[in-house]
């Protein structure tokens, strides 16, 4: 079943990629309306005039590649009633592959992978129903939307690290294309930035694996089984090195600071849907692997970089917040919050992760906390780099001095930023303060002060996110917005669809919780 | 059940507001009907005491329980809030139906704060009230200063809030609960912490020093808003919270003492900052902090019970002062000090007024002078220091509440007839004010004996014993208050106390509090803020653009050598794959340096080839990562090949 989540949008994504542009000269026979002017490629390019024909067939794409993303999110739904929470992977499905390599096609999930890979399954059905300027080439752009979805929800399941290592390459692969094709401004640019400096990042993480491999024995690439074997010792150069390798991948992706200047960029100029995955799911990639990998793999390592790494995570925190506030393009603003709340995460997992015996209580809850801020910051974020998407759509700038006033003029773009914005700042009976509330209270008792300077950040990303409410919509309505649209209902319901969760998680959290705690109570050891 | 029903009944109320859209006279009628539900509720379940608790995740067990203190404030908060409620339907206008709808869900929010039985449930609905507080205070928001001003209030009382999650965090690593009941459990650091971070957010909530002027920012919303946050809610929360557990974090030795003189510094600055305001409301705010600052003294001076006295009384006043400057400004126009007094044309209004402001003067024998002897007692009781620094606070309310009234109500001249105002009160506004009034008066009951019983009963504390000068100093410090308004007033000089107007004006704007703050707190991070983001693009990212360039000029150096071609990079990936193969024959480690090798040959390429994507080529790439995965797999098998054999 699994399986068929990962592989059945991938195969659409190939019928996708075969299905041949529509001839715009039998378009036109069907509207003879349409002016003559809509050749080729302005057809969906010229965002003001489109073809009512091509329009036409544009959504005709869209609900197709919508309802075949829903496919797996209903799996993924039904491995969720299925999970029994018992701990350990479930619902294996494994298919041996290169045997003399100890390489095998296997995939199956704990509380971690199927929280992930859910709300992985979500974003991707709400960006792909997200309208957006196709620029004239639905085809390729929903084929490969569902290709990436396919490949992320392999990695969040994948059980063998040669899977893994496939499916983190082949990501970047997606989103490179992504960016390029359907982004705006220095897109060409902003990609490959974003390619390059994470596929080097793969390239430590693909040294570290084969690092990995090399100590199993016998030689494996099965995640279970290397998690039991335990295969570096605590110390010595070889498992320092092997650390420091998939730290760096890790960090890349997730990414820490100083290795986030490609997120910027890539963000600003990536198209809504394409960074609320990048946010939502790509960056999960990182801190997925921090607990799948080095937490899980070489705990004992990991125990002696719980400090520096906790380190790391405040001034990610600190440093993402503070950036963020001096941003005045909301994109960018939003895009350096995820760098201060991918902060949370790294906190709450070295907090889980340091040595601290007697403590693991507190380890469980942090532990809890940043996995909740995993699937939080994907919904949340998601659904803010949407809404920054949409208000690019009406009024091309991101700038944030040229609006103000709209919650005069469009009630539910109102509604649902300030929800967003107030998950963001972690607003309790929102998805956010679940999350960051376990991982400070969790952090408190390893790492006190690391907590207590950490919180700093929750008061900026306020005073950020009330800034940026304030001048998109409060004050005075300038006269050129006079006719801004409001949100339209696709929009609508797909927001909605995201702040529906983040309410539920924010008010009655014990349905995830439950879940995620049955992977991290034992992660910590407790009793 | 009765717990839950509480925070439901108003906003469940909420939604049938929302519902009701179409029926603008509905509104007050639900909302009023809601909230004198809630009351019965409340009063129910402070008798009831019932309790709720339910799971909030595996590890975290949460719930809900009116007891204590929580017995008082479960009817206090709707009592408060009704006839408010009652005055904002009947004037407001502009988004009439979001304010009173916001009303009962910060209602209810508030509710949920003074049930909630443990940290988490209490942070909850602290950051709920903080933010729904927002949307009260920035009700106005097509003024981008009103939007400004909320912002303000929630950022300053966030800072706060994180005194709850560090208190939070520390009693759970110190007991492995949240619950409130366990703090008197913790041991070793974590009681100075907790103690700490109460402390922290009891004084930002309450505005006490040096959080206070956030209570002007908050001005910016309604009067009714103001007379709510003011009163029961929002600000009531701070010394809320230390009347339930103050006394549980007596271990940390310096915890009350530092209570204490946070809110005598508190009253004192208050009473100063009220004393010269020009704005009516402003006036009461500041007022507002100082009151606060006494209950704060009080708990300092550990007399839970007269700190929760306190509260009751000045909720009671407070709101009904709120909504009698609600109505002066309406009338006047504006809400300068020292226009026309209005109590010739007002005269029910001025009377209702005048209640308030003797009690908040602490004038025998309403119930606002027993709670204040009740907390001079106590802090004479814990420091002569302490007592003399409370005598200097009520003679400046005194003078503050005294000069208030004489300015908006009582001094000659002015409109004769309430049809020479700009606005006359109606039925409601006057029926709102007159319950509030009636209610202050009713808490002269305070004075009967037997009182002081029922108070230690219902606050859980202890009254001191009084000595018999303390109410006659008491009462001198009050006379002298007066006097001298009176004094001041007989030579016209009332509004301006005869002060220069720089003095004055840096006395009233928080004797330069907000401007210090805006200098070493705001500014620094803003600096600091626009630096690190232009930090952030020209050097973190100038590092990663060098390397960037330095690959690029090897990847040239190297095309000088070789002929590239696809061939070339297939061929320079087997050579590497062979290499490594051989390599891993020899040993595992060795193999690793082949890996290695391998590993920056392929930079070598990703260099080259980012050159050709930046060239447009893209579709290159499709056949450089067909190459790139081969050469894995072949690497791969060529280590499975060498293990094998």
């Amino acid at each position: 079943m699994l399986t068929a989540a990962i592989f059945f949008p991938i195969l659409a994504a190939i019928v996708f990629a075969l299905v041949p542009r529509p001839k715009l000269a039998s378009v036109a026979s069907d509207a003879p309306e349409t002016p003559a002017a809509s050749s080729d490629d302005s057809a969906g390019a010229v965002g003001n005039a489109p073809d009512p024909a091509y329009r036409k067939y544009e959504r005709r794409m869209q609900l197709a590649a919508t309802a075949v993303a829903a496919v797996p999110l209903l799996l993924m739904v039904v491995a969720w009633l299925r999970f029994d929470s018992t701990g350990g992977f479930e619902q294996v499905e494994s298919v041996s592959w290169i045997p003399t390599l100890g390489i095998g096609y296997r995939v199956g999930l704990d509380g971690l992978s199927l929280s992930l890979a859910a709300m992985t399954a979500l974003i991707f059905v709400v960006a792909i129903a997200y309208p957006v300027d196709l620029r004239g080439r639905a085809a390729p752009y929903f084929s490969l939307m569902l290709f990436l979805m396919g490949v992320s929800l392999g990695l969040f399941l994948a059980l063998d690290l040669f899977l893994f290592f496939v499916f983190w390459d082949v990501s970047l692969v997606g989103m490179y294309f992504l960016i390029g094709a359907w982004g705006h401004g220095d897109a060409q640019r902003s990609a490959l930035k974003f390619f390059v400096y994470t596929f080097s990042g793969s390239l430590a993480l693909l040294l570290a694996i084969l690092g990995i491999y090399l100590a199993t024995d016998p030689r494996t690439f099965d995640m279970a089984e290397i998690i039991r074997q335990q295969p570096l010792p605590a110390t010595g150069l070889y498992a320092t090195l092997v650390f420091l390798g998939f730290f760096i991948g890790f960090a890349v992706k997730t990414p820490i600071v100083p290795f986030h200047t490609w997120l910027p960029p890539a963000h600003v100029d990536a198209p809504g849907p394409a960074s609320a995955i990048l946010a939502g799911v790509l960056l999960k990639m990182g801190t997925y692997g921090f607990v799948r990998i080095l937490m899980s793999m070489m705990p004992e390592t990991f125990e002696r970089f719980a400090l520096p790494l906790g380190i790391l995570a405040v001034i990610s925190i600190l440093y993402g917040s503070l950036v963020a506030l001096a941003q005045s393009n909301v994109k960018r603003l939003i895009a350096y919050t995820s760098v201060n709340h991918m902060g949370y995460v790294i906190l709450g997992l070295a907090v889980a992760g340091a040595a601290a015996a007697g403590k693991a209580d507190s380890q469980a809850i942090a532990l809890t906390g940043a996995t909740v801020e995993m699937v939080a910051h994907g919904l949340i974020t998601g659904a803010l780099f949407l809404i920054a998407g949409s208000l690019l759509a009406r009024t091309h700038t991101y700038e944030m001095d040229e609006y103000g006033g709209l919650a005069g003029r469009a009630r539910a773009l109102t509604g649902l930023t300030v929800i967003a914005a107030f998950a963001s700042l972690g607003l309790p009976a929102l998805a956010g303060f679940v999350a960051e509330f376990q991982i400070f209270a969790g952090a408190l008792a390893i790492y006190p002060w690391l907590a207590v300077i950490g919180l700093v950040g929750i008061v900026i990303t306020a005073a950020l996110m009330l800034r940026m409410l304030q001048k998109l919509l409060l004050g005075p309505l300038p006269v050129r917005w006079m006719s801004f649209p409001d949100l339209g209902r696709a929009e609508i319901a797909a927001l909605a669809a995201l702040a529906a969760f983040v309410v539920i998680i924010g008010v009655v959290p014990a349905w995830l919780l439950n879940v995620i705690d049955s992977f991290a109570g034992p992660l910590v050891g407790r009793g | 059940m009765t717990a839950l029903s509480l925070l439901l009944v108003p906003l469940g109320a909420a939604g049938v507001l929302v519902l009701l859209r179409g029926k603008p006279s509905a509104l007050g009628p639900v909302g009023v009907a809601a909230l004198l539900a809630t009351l019965a509720l409340g009063a129910w379940a402070a008798v009831s005491e019932p309790t709720l608790g339910w799971d909030w995740s595996p590890a975290i067990h949460t719930g809900l329980a009116v007891e204590g203190f929580s017995r008082v404030m479960v009817v206090l908060v709707p009592a408060i809030a009704a006839p408010i409620f009652v005055y904002a339907a009947a004037t407001e206008e502009e988004g009439r139906l979001r304010l009173l709808a916001l009303m009962l869900v910060f209602t209810g929010a508030m509710l949920l704060l003074v049930t909630a039985a443990d940290f988490l449930m209490l942070l909850i609905a602290w950051e709920l009230v903080g933010a729904i507080s927002w949307a009260l205070i920035g009700h106005g928001w097509r003024d981008t200063e009103n939007a400004r001003s909320a912002a303000q209030a929630f950022v300053t009382t966030r800072v706060g809030d994180l005194g709850l999650y560090i208190a939070a965090g520390a009693l759970f690593a110190a007991t492995g609960s949240f619950s409130l009941a366990a703090v008197g459990g913790a041991g070793g650091w974590e009681v100075d912490v907790i103690a700490g971070g109460v402390l922290l957010a009891a004084a930002a909530k309450s505005a006490q020093v040096p959080f206070s002027p956030w209570l002007f920012a908050a001005m910016a919303g309604p009067t009714p808003v103001s007379a709510l946050l003011h009163s029961a809610t929002l600000v009531a929360a701070g010394a809320y919270l230390l009347i339930r557990i103050a006394p549980d974090l007596d271990a940390a030795g310096w915890f009350l003492p530092a209570v204490a003189a946070t809110g005598l510094v508190t009253a004192l600055a208050g009473g100063i900052v009220a004393s010269v305001q020009q704005h009516a409301k402003r006036a009461l705010a500041g007022s507002t902090s100082a009151q606060y600052g006494l209950m704060f003294v009080a708990v300092g001076a550990s007399s839970t019970a007269a700190a929760g006295g306190q509260l009751v009384t000045h909720a009671a006043f407070k709101s009904l002062l709120f909504l009698g400057a609600g109505v002066y400004i309406h009338a006047s126009g504006s809400p300068t000090l020292g226009g026309a007094p209005l109590g010739r044309a007002l005269p029910r209004i001025a009377a209702f007024s005048a209640v308030g402001v003797l009690a908040l003067a602490a004038v025998p024998p309403l119930g606002g002078a027993w709670t204040k002897e009740e907390i001079v007692a106590a802090a004479v009781d814990e420091s002569a220091w302490l007592g003399a620094g409370l005598f200097a606070a009520g003679f400046l309310t005194a003078l503050y509440a005294s000069r208030y009234q004489v300015l908006t109500f009582f001094g000659p001249g002015g409109p004769r007839h309430a049809a020479e105002l700009r606005h006359r009160p109606g039925t409601f506004e006057i029926g709102s004010i007159a319950a509030l009034a009636a209610f202050t008066l009713a808490l002269s009951l305070l004075w009967v004996p037997g009182a002081a019983t029922v108070v230690e009963d219902a606050t859980g504390g202890h009254l001191a014993p009084s000595a018999w000068w303390e109410p006659v100093a008491s009462i001198a410090s009050i006379a002298l208050g007066f006097g001298l308004v009176w004094a001041i007033w007989r030579r016209g000089a009332l509004t301006t106390l005869g002060l220069p107007v720089r003095l004055r004006e840096a006395a009233g704007d928080w004797l330069g509090l907000p401007t210090a703050t805006r200098l070493f707190v705001v500014a620094p991070v803003m600096v600091l803020s626009r630096l690190l983001a232009r930090l952030d693009d020209r050097v973190v990212d100038a590092g990663v653009r060098g390397v960037g360039w330095l690959a690029a000029a090897i990847s040239r150096l190297f095309s000088l050598r070789v002929e590239w071609s696809i061939d070339g990079l297939v061929r320079g990936a087997a050579a590497g794959t062979w290499r490594a193969a051989v390599g891993s024959r020899l040993a595992d480690e060795v193999g690793v340096d082949g890996a290695v090798e391998g590993a920056a040959r392929s930079v070598g390429f990703g260099g080259e080839q980012s050159r050709r994507l930046q060239t447009g080529l893209a579709h290159h790439y499709y056949v450089i990562a067909a190459v790139g995965l081969a050469a894995t797999v072949g690497a791969l098998a060529a280590f499975g090949l060498a293990k094998g054999s």
